[in-house]
């Protein structure tokens, strides 16, 4: 059988396959907080606490000191882009998840997108409207 | 086979006043030990480690804690005991620090290196000894050791004596 495999011509055009294992260190969401009454506002700063505040109760002090960051955030929609190390991902994710009132009013986070390259989150193809 | 497998964690506790390690309890401890995680790894860390969590053995006079966890979870534990820094019993809270001799996976290990540490540990102090203290150490390894035929009551005390330092 190896006789018959060696005998078979060498193909004209050869190819490189080049395997990367997650390339990205950090992974992006796109997080959306909804309040159960209307007219709940929060400045960026506070936004943050709540996050840090959610990732201490569910992990502790060691996780909360994981580098989160902010990078977009929208006071009338209450919508942001966060960006977090990739081991720390579904930390972050599991805690949002559990994160269940804030200073006694319910809320929810409701998580839109997740990708490890930024753009990634420029388009959405969920949100495209096809004519 | 399957078995539930756990992590030794061979401890000692270092302070500065000589009150803190008598007042050491396996319940205080244990209770300290337990919040302690619960503070720096959160609910997820408490829950996961209070399982298989227990106080194994404890010494007042040496300070030495064997405490057991479960091998999946083990590092938690591991990582949450340099942020433990005072130890409070019946009001009084005492400055201390826990330092980790050993980690093994059955207590056999953990005894043999703690008669091992004892060993040379003895032999650390035994230098540092007033003469008085030299003296009645000498008396009491020379009577120990001494083969008398006064009576048998000689020969239980030194095999007592022995089993005695073997435990520690």
């Amino acid at each position: 059988m190896c006789s018959a495999l060696e005998k078979m011509p060498t193909p004209a055009t050869t190819y490189e396959r080049i395997v990367y294992k997650n390339p990205s260190e950090y992974h992006y969401m796109k997080v959306c907080l909804e309040f159960q009454d209307r007219g709940v506002g929060l400045n960026a700063a506070q936004f943050k606490q709540l996050l840090i505040s959610a990732l201490k109760d569910l992990f502790g002090e060691v996780d909360a000191a994981l580098p989160l960051d902010v990078l977009t955030y929208e006071e009338k929609t209450l919508s942001a882009i966060l960006r977090i190390c990739s081991s720390g991902l579904v930390k972050l994710w599991s805690s949002l998840t559990l994160l269940g009132s804030y200073k006694g009013k319910k809320c929810a986070f409701r998580v839109i997108q997740v990708s490890p390259f930024l753009l990634a989150l420029s388009g959405n193809s969920r949100e495209l409207v096809l004519d | 086979m399957v078995r539930f497998k756990h992590r030794y964690l061979l401890c000692e506790v270092v302070s500065d006043d000589p009150r803190c390690r008598l007042s050491l309890e396996d319940r205080v401890l244990g209770g300290l030990i337990r919040d302690t995680i619960a503070r720096v790894h959160g609910t997820f860390g408490a829950a996961s480690c209070s399982i298989g969590f227990a106080v194994r053995y404890l010494n007042a006079y040496t300070g030495v804690v064997l405490l057991r966890c479960r091998k999946e979870f083990y590092h938690l534990v591991c990582s949450a005991l340099p942020f433990i820094t005072y130890l409070e019993n019946k009001g009084h809270r005492y400055p201390c620090f826990l330092n980790t001799l050993h980690v093994g996976g059955t207590i056999r290990t953990c005894q043999k290196f703690l008669i091992h540490y004892n060993r040379r540990q003895l032999l650390i102090l035994l230098q540092n000894c007033t003469d008085e203290e030299r003296q009645a150490i000498q008396k009491s390894v020379v009577r120990s050791c001494l083969l008398e035929e006064r009576s048998d009551e000689e020969f239980s005390e030194s095999g007592d004596e022995e089993a005695a330092e073997a435990m520690e």
